[in-house]
């Protein structure tokens, strides 16, 4: 048995309403408790007194495992030239900036504080591959998102006008089979209608041979995931992205959950209006706007932060257009298995370059702008807008208002003229930071157990010495525990442990299957029962992984 | 899935001894051996039969003596712990053998590099030079109208892709499988397999397949509009030439089909960038796509494994201390050649054919691989799919099969070997 005491922290745990409290923790074989038992013997005392205690940091939004971050490591040997990662004692080597080995992901997101990280785009053939790296991705506990919306399964039965049951059911049969957490829908129905050779689809405009609109989609799948009780709203990367006056169409997405959960992914790259001479403008005080004014909607933010960085995405309509701005000059664009397709397009954001100063203003002022931290998320995308190492930077331009307008004084002049930023005051508080990384995902997500310091918990605890200079303090956390084991100390990896995989298991009726294994036998590449991950499998591609999963309400 | 609990026959396998991963396999476990009795080929009954025994009998060498396994790993470490550069060579493994490869490379300062390295870098250097536009089996299955096999018959080398891919039953758009159009650019081919259903025979441009980027060459010229000054590219009228770029501008889903293991492999990168050329220009109007395909003995495996643990493709050096992507210095016979290794550790458990390099001082491999020279450490594995549950990626990345174990074995599979050797290597170490 191993009892740990943190002695003396200033905790802030926002989900159970703690800011700033002088608290002793007592963890107890992994888990937070209240108080130590008669006979307890604590093993390690740790004085943390004057220092900042929260619970592990949670990246709900962050390519990390699957086929196309794969493609970018090999796409890009020139970018891990200068990021190698040395093999010690404990870790083993890898390298990468923008599309860093497993090994080094996990590496440094738990030196950063990070203890979860979800990634948001499993093709579902694709699912085993994104186990496994994940699997291979050290420390920090990891799930995922199915895409589902350009699957020729769901338009088909969206023709067919089957019943919102059946959906239904597939939708939790394609969660048990690929053992995630949540459903993806990457511009829906738009990755199908790229291989009938449509080069934009737009909310309302029709899929040229299943006549399927995207907002059907969206109204199907919003209110599968929301009947099945899935904790996580459908993940939505909504149509026309990167596109300048896209901004329409995602205000129109919102509505079209008809008042039911959704989650806007990556919200500054949907964001863009067409005012100006450029005819690129900043819309995020209407996005901001609207997400305040609708409860049932959050975002993550998807923030642009300048340097080299590759943009991988299952969106391959929008990656093959953004392909004429690729730097360095290449890409990769695939069709995949009748589900889905991704683009991988290295990008270089530039502070001198207009739209991508904009960009970078666009993400902060929907930052500043939404009022609610509970409904937006701290994401890069990572690694679309800028690589995750980048967080701490990013969390100084949210807490630092002087840092921020002082940065806004050196990009692109004609980008700062057509932004507000420099007009908001807001800075972010440590209890929001805390929030918006820790307590937010965890709840979005259903996570009972992460995210908060609550007795129950898991000991996934991070602790800081205050610096004012934010950027410095979050980059290199002083202790980080991972279910109870000394994982970091002083910023580096002092011991490596393996995280869980989460999932979630909605109650369904079975035999769909009898529809979906003949579908398999005429259509697909493989048989459905090689299609689907036991717990056994899952366990196996994930190195060991333990398997968590969380429950569902059904609502229907 | 079993059918039925008393049928001995396991239906819906996976096969692991091609890149096309085939999973419709029926096998019978009654014999001694197993025996593919539905959805097989000749490559896959021969290899269950081949492997799928129980090795009774082997067992560990050193110095051609036999010894415990224990003994056999504490002396691959001990030789790889006393090694300037060692070098993981074969790698023809499933995803968990390779992880555990992996770990073994890195804790040792080696190199690791796949039998099929020398073309998979060429290949791999297209990505890293231009990028693709590609597919994948299930979308040529239901959407190709007009597939272009160039300078590769396929079937030679996974010899059911027109069966299960091409000359479906039905697929989901038009047009029906059967009016699928097949070209075939190179002479030498076996272009049997492309004849339709219904009896019409593919178009086969018939030329040197060593002048494949001069055919490439003219197809990119006329998809460009430019002029080309010769009446018979390569022998074949300029016309010939001319319809086929018609028809891949007229088709709604063209796919052209490689497999790099059958260019001149000094041509291997060349070709694809031409490929892709193509694809691109097309893409402007109509879809077409690429599809390479490969993935036998578990390239995609390696690569894949070794792409994503650390950020590099295959070819790296682990020597000193930080991954080192070098594929032209890191060969193994370019390192053989130039006596910059001194051990070579060959590691296959799925390919009992291909002989390991005389120098290989530590084979571990199937008990039926047929040795020239006795090594001085040998250690006999099971095979995944056969013996033990594992993974596979197929040749178009497009999936990842699960294989199944049919067949008890008392030898251990080439991953817990890997990992007893790590164990040991770092015990010596400490």
């Amino acid at each position: 048995m191993s009892v740990i005491k943190l002695t003396g922290g200033r905790v802030i745990d926002p989900a159970n309403g703690i800011n700033d409290q002088v608290r002793d923790i007592y963890v107890k074989d992994g888990r937070i408790v209240a108080a130590l038992a008669d006979g307890d013997k604590v093993s390690a005392e740790y004085n943390v007194s004057g220092r900042v205690v929260m619970s592990g940091a949670i990246d709900m939004h962050t390519h990390i495992g699957g086929g196309k971050v794969n493609i970018a490591r090999e796409m890009l040997p020139e970018d891990h030239r200068g990021d190698p990662v040395a093999r010690t004692e404990v870790t083993r080597s890898s390298c990468g900036y923008c599309a860093p080995g497993t090994l080094a992901a996990g590496y440094r997101y738990a030196e950063m504080g990070y203890t979860s990280c979800f990634e948001p785009a499993i093709i579902p053939m694709n699912a085993r591959q994104a186990h496994m790296e994940m699997g291979d991705t050290p420390i920090v506990d990891t799930g995922g998102y199915a895409m589902l919306g350009s699957d020729d399964f769901l338009l088909r039965m969206l023709v067919a006008n089957e019943d919102q049951k059946s959906i239904n059911d597939y939708v939790a049969w394609i969660l048990h089979s690929t053992q995630t957490l949540g459903i993806k829908v990457v511009n829906p129905g738009g990755i199908s209608a790229f291989k009938f050779n449509q080069r934009k689809l737009d909310l309302d405009e029709q899929n040229a041979y299943y006549g399927v609109t995207p907002r059907r989609i969206i109204q199907t799948l919003t209110r599968a995931v929301h009947e099945l009780g899935v904790p996580h709203p459908l993940h939505v990367h909504a149509s026309n992205l990167g596109v300048a006056g896209n901004v329409d169409t995602t205000l129109a997405t919102m509505e079209a959950a008809e008042g039911r959960p959704i989650h806007l992914t990556h919200i500054q790259f949907h964001s863009y209006g067409t005012e100006g001479d450029r005819k690129f403008s900043s819309g995020a005080a209407r996005i901001a706007e609207a997400i305040n004014r609708h409860k049932n909607v959050s975002a993550d933010v998807g923030q642009v932060l300048f340097g080299q960085t590759v943009t991988a995405s299952g969106d391959n309509m929008s990656q093959y257009r953004n392909a004429a701005f690729a730097s360095p000059k290449k890409s990769a664009v695939m069709d995949i298995e009748m589900e889905a397709g991704c683009g991988v397009v290295p990008f270089k954001y530039k502070d001198q370059n207009f739209v991508n100063a904009l960009q970078w203003a666009i993400g902060l002022e929907i930052f500043l702008m939404v009022e609610d931290p509970w409904r937006i998320f701290l994401t890069t995308d990572h690694p679309n807008g800028a690589p995750f190492t980048t967080y701490p930077h990013l969390i100084k331009l949210l807490t630092d208002r002087s840092f921020r307008n002082a940065m806004l004084d050196t990009i692109n002049p004609d980008a700062k003229a057509m932004s507000n930023l420099a007009a908001l005051e807001r800075e972010y508080s440590l209890y929001e930071i805390a929030i918006m990384t820790r307590a937010a995902p965890a709840r979005i997500l259903g996570l009972t157990d992460r995210g908060h310091l609550a007795p129950g918990a898991a000991a996934d605890i991070v602790v800081y010495t205050e610096n004012a200079d934010r950027e410095r303090m979050f980059e290199k956390p002083d202790l980080v525990f991972k279910d109870g084991e000394l994982v970091v100390r002083d910023g580096k990896v002092v011991k490596v442990v393996r995280g869980n995989t989460h999932v979630v298991k909605p109650e369904f009726d079975r035999s769909i299957e009898k529809k979906i294994e003949p579908y398999f036998r005429r259509f697909h590449s493989v048989r459905m029962n090689n299609f689907k991950i036991s717990d056994d499998e899952l366990c196996e591609c994930g190195g060991g992984s333990k398997l968590i999963p969380h429950a569902c309400g059904k609502r229907s | 899935m079993t059918n039925e609990a008393s049928s001995t026959v396991v239906t819906e396998v996976a096969c692991p001894f091609c890149g096309l991963a085939c999973d419709d396999l029926s096998v019978d476990t009654a014999g001694e051996a197993l025996a593919v009795v539905g959805g097989g080929c000749a490559k896959a009954q021969a290899g269950f039969a081949r492997l799928g025994v129980s090795h009774d009998g082997a067992s560990a060498r050193v110095g051609g003596q036999p010894a415990s396994l224990e003994a056999a790993c504490a002396e691959v470490a001990r030789r790889v712990k006393a090694s300037a550069q060692p070098v993981f060579a074969g790698m023809a493994l499933d995803v968990g053998g390779m992880r555990e490869v992996m770990e073994l490379a890195d804790a040792a300062g080696g190199v690791v590099d796949h039998l099929y390295s020398e073309i998979g870098w060429r290949s791999t250097r297209v990505v890293q030079d231009v990028g693709y536009v590609t597919t994948t089996l299930a979308e040529v299955k239901n959407r190709a109208d007009l597939i272009v096999l160039v300078g590769t018959d396929v079937v030679s080398k996974a010899s059911r892709f027109f069966e299960r891919y091409v000359w479906n039953d039905e697929a989901m758009f038009e047009p029906a499988p059967a009016a699928r159009r097949i070209v075939y650019l190179g002479g030498g081919l076996n272009t049997a397999a492309g004849q339709s259903p219904d009896g019409r025979a593919a178009d086969v441009f018939d030329f040197d397949r060593a002048r494949m980027p001069e055919a490439l060459s003219t197809l990119n010229a006329l998809l460009a509009k430019q002029p080309v000054s010769e009446a018979a590219p390569l022998g074949i009228e300029l016309a010939r030439w001319q319809a086929l770029v018609e028809a891949l501008r007229a088709a709604k889903y063209s796919v052209l089909v490689w497999m790099a293991g059958d260019f001149e492999p000094a041509q291997v990168d060349l070709n694809i960038n031409a490929i892709m050329s193509a694809v691109r220009a097309l893409n402007v109007t109509t879809r077409s796509n690429g599809l390479g395909l490969g993935g036998a003995d578990g390239e995609l495996n390696a690569s894949m494994v070794h792409a994503w643990q650390t950020g590099y493709p295959m070819r790296t050096s682990f020597a000193s201390g930080i991954p080192l992507y070098d594929p032209v210095h890191n060969g193994t016979a370019r390192l053989v050649e130039q006596g910059e290794t001194d051990t070579v550790v060959w590691i296959s458990a799925l390919n009992d054919k291909t002989p390991p390099p005389p120098e290989a001082k530590v084979v571990i491999a199937p008990p039926t691989l047929k040795l020239e020279h006795e090594p001085e450490v040998f250690i006999p594995v099971s095979t995944p799919g056969v013996h033990h549950v594992g993974h596979f990626f197929r040749g178009d990345k497009g999936a990842a099969l699960p294989l199944r174990a049919l067949r008890a074995t008392r030898l251990p599979s080439a991953a817990k070997v890997a990992a007893a050797i790590t164990a040991q290597l770092k015990e010596v170490s400490a």
